[in-house]
């Protein structure tokens, strides 16, 4: 009966300190960047278009406390079909990916002028999305872009000083030409037979 | 030659476009919808839709009195951060006095700000700020159809979406399902997909179905499209569901075994309830219905009494009640019964020879062995018993038939008894009743009822008696008269219980002549314990 009860201990004890083990090591497990599975549900847009609208009415209820201290260079969110059919895949992206770029460097530059609290949240949510976009991007083998230093006057670029025009033509750029590419993407088209 | 190649062209052209007519003139109907719902719809002037990636309409609509000429108008736009461009106008007179004026333009950008401007000589009459993927307005689903799954209650609907890239996914469709004689219908909703299955449909009945589709609004943004032409389909006809149709059944044998058990094993107290025993009278008015048919004053005239006599006899719900030795036998002379008035003496007589009768008609079971036990009781004589040895007496006289020869055997034995005492010869009658055994004294009884008139007068009671009626309604059967010991009276009225079996009567012809009386005899009473109310009875009939 004791050599039982002795026995039953010891492999309790054994198994309580594997799992502790196992515990930690999930824990601590190194962050290697493991392949992204393609995000090719337009879902994730979606919601992030959602939000970028959300947004853009709330600055144009915004009286006070919500402009831009300086004019910011944005992409140019004007899509025609038949022009954008006639680029290939790789001028696609690159357009999208400085796009997203320049939004980013905007949108950076909002928080900081925008003093009104109650946009916070949004340019926040915001520019958050707008890493959640490079990330899918990057899932869809989608290489980064950034466009050089002296992005005025660049191809392809607009210049704007309200915060509003600012977040017009983020949602634009979202629901044009990122949707686009999202569509379009090569990754998807395979998934999809 | 040029000629020949020239009208060669002429005709080609004129077929074409008497080929392309049809198209076209359906493209004009197209539009006009499309120009109808717009002004339903869109407040702003001018009013804008795309109807494609590249196509794009905008229009607005005077009336016919107040509306220029189209020269005066000028229909200008500018695309954000570009130079503004004209567009230029037609004009189309539409329904109810009203021009239109329409800008059609073949290429749009997307995603960016249009700034619209209408004037008219120089004055600026309209203006609008719109997205151009913000005003779409598609042409209805094509090729719906809908067809059957297979189950109760549904149906496939599947549809051709509009010809767009990039939109596919942004589309909304609306399914309206009608039944064909309610206006009322219902509306589902389908997103991304080009099919839908409607449920919940009654079975059996006639739907119309019609597709509408909408660009969802996220990317793209547009009013609802025109219905699609409709669609008639029939549901699959209601069929029993088999478990349901099983589960019935059963429920239904369950029930009907289990009221079926409750009534039979309630049957006699249901059938008591439901076909009472109606009482008859023919119990307590022997031969009343029988014989003489309901007619009472017959019946009266011919029973003699019998009223209170049959009572006494096929009462059978009458308690058994212990014999009552009211009169002994004694063999002294000393005993006589007073003489009767004739008219009762009648009555008596007849009833008692009633009762003698339907004692009598034995066969050769017989009482013999029982003599000495009747003997033994004795009875107390009474006129009744005077006028059982009257008829005692006549019976000796008269010859006997050879069929009851047998009894005239017993008959000596009371023959003895009477000679030994002539003065209670009168008794011999009732002892030898009493000698009868019971079944056959009711028997008896029976066939004397049976033997209606053709019996009257057979037998003379030529005694000088007064006490004897000389009108002989004293009726015998054809077989013999059993004599009967003074001092015996009835006992047979116990015998109204006993079983109606007359198989043990030795006579053939007797056995049509019983009477068998319903609900009489019931064996109730025990065979020996027999009661006497009879006597009883003929007690009180004396007095």
């Amino acid at each position: 009966m004791i050599f039982n009860v002795n026995f039953f201990s010891f492999v309790s004890v054994t198994a309580g300190l594997l799992a502790l083990l196992l515990i930690l090591l999930e824990w601590t497990r190194p962050g290697l960047p493991s392949p992204l599975r393609p995000i090719c549900d337009l879902r994730v847009l979606n919601h992030f278009i959602k939000e970028a609208r959300d947004a853009e009415v709330a600055m144009k209820s915004c009286r006070e406390g919500c402009s831009l201290s300086e004019s910011v260079t944005v992409p140019q969110t004007r899509v025609e079909f038949d022009v954008w059919e006639k680029k290939n895949a790789l001028e696609q992206a690159k357009e999208v990916q400085s796009g997203l770029w320049l939004l980013q460097q905007a949108l950076n530059l909002l928080r900081t002028s925008v003093t009104n609290t109650a946009l916070h949240s949004h340019i926040d949510n915001s520019i958050r999305n707008l890493l959640s976009i490079n990330a899918v991007l990057r899932s869809l083998n989608i290489q980064e872009y950034t466009p050089p230093a002296s992005a005025a006057g660049l191809e392809g670029t607009w210049s704007v000083s309200s915060a509003a025009d600012l977040l017009q033509v983020h949602v634009n750029f979202l629901r044009g030409k990122v949707r686009l590419l999202l569509l379009d993407a090569q990754a998807c088209q395979q998934d999809v037979s | 030659m040029i000629c020949d190649h020239l009208s060669r062209l002429l005709a080609l052209h004129v077929i074409f476009c008497a080929m392309r007519y049809p198209s076209i003139v359906q493209g004009a109907r197209d539009f006009e919808k499309k120009v109808s719902m717009m002004l339903k719809e869109e407040p702003e002037n001018p009013k804008c839709f795309a109807e494609g990636r590249k196509d794009f309409t905008c229009f607005w609509e005077e009336d016919e009195e107040r509306a220029g000429s189209v020269d005066q108008y000028s229909f200008t736009y500018t695309y954000q951060k570009e130079n503004s461009s004209r567009c230029p106008l037609r004009v189309l007179r539409a329904a109810g006095g009203k021009r239109l004026f329409i800008c059609h333009l073949n290429r749009t950008q997307m995603f960016v700000q249009m700034d619209i401007r209408v004037d008219r000589d120089g004055t600026q009459i309209h203006s609008r700020s719109l997205l151009v993927e913000l005003v779409f307005l598609l042409d209805p689903p094509a090729n719906v159809t809908v067809s059957s799954t297979g189950q109760q209650g549904q149906l496939n609907v599947s549809w051709v979406p509009p010809p767009l890239k990039y939109m596919d996914d942004s589309m909304m469709y609306e399914v309206s399902y009608t039944t064909a004689d309610s206006d009322v219908g219902q509306v589902e909703v389908a997103r991304a997909c080009s099919e839908l299955i409607l449920r919940g449909l009654q079975p059996g009945t006639k739907y119309k179905v019609r597709v509408r589709v909408k660009l969802d609004g996220i990317s793209y943004s547009g009013y609802w499209s025109a219905w699609s032409d409709p669609v008639f389909m029939e549901t699959l006809p209601a069929e029993l569901d088999l478990l349901i149709v099983s589960l019935t059944l059963i429920i239904s044998l369950v029930l009907t075994g289990l009221s079926l058990a409750i009534l039979l094993s309630h049957r006699r107290f249901l059938v008591k309830k439901i076909w009472p025993t109606i009482p008859t009278p023919d119990s307590k008015f022997q031969g009343l219905f029988t014989v003489y048919g309901g007619n009472f004053q017959e019946w009266l005239g011919r029973t003699n009494g019998g009223l209170w006599l049959t009572p006494a006899f096929f009462t059978p719900e009458e308690c058994p009640s212990p014999l009552e030795v009211l009169s002994e036998f004694s063999l002294c002379p000393s005993l006589a019964s007073p003489p009767l008035p004739p008219k009762a003496s009648k009555a008596l007589t007849r009833s008692r020879k009633e009762e003698m009768d339907v004692r009598k008609g034995l066969d050769e079971r017989e009482p013999l062995e029982r003599v000495d036990a009747a003997l033994t009781e004795g009875w107390r004589t009474t006129t009744h018993d005077q006028w059982l040895l009257d008829r005692l007496r006549a019976f000796h006289r008269n010859p006997m038939p050879s069929s009851q020869s047998s009894l005239l055997e017993s008959q000596d034995a009371y023959v003895t008894l009477n000679a030994n005492n002539r003065n209670e010869d009168e008794h011999l009658d009732d002892i030898l009743e009493e000698t009868l055994p019971l079944e056959v004294l009711f028997a008896s009884r029976k066939t004397v009822l049976c033997e209606s008139h053709s019996d009257l007068g057979s037998v003379q009671q030529s005694s000088g008696s007064g006490r004897l009626s000389s009108q002989s309604s004293f009726e015998y059967p054809n077989h013999m008269w059993m004599p009967k010991g003074p001092g015996y009276t009835y006992m047979a009225v116990a015998d109204s219980g006993v079983s109606m079996d007359y198989s043990p009567m030795s006579r053939v012809e007797d056995i049509g002549k019983v009477v068998i009386y319903a609900n009489e005899y019931r064996n109730e009473i025990p065979a020996h314990g027999r009661p006497f109310p009879s006597r009883q009875h003929l007690v009180s009939g004396d007095g």
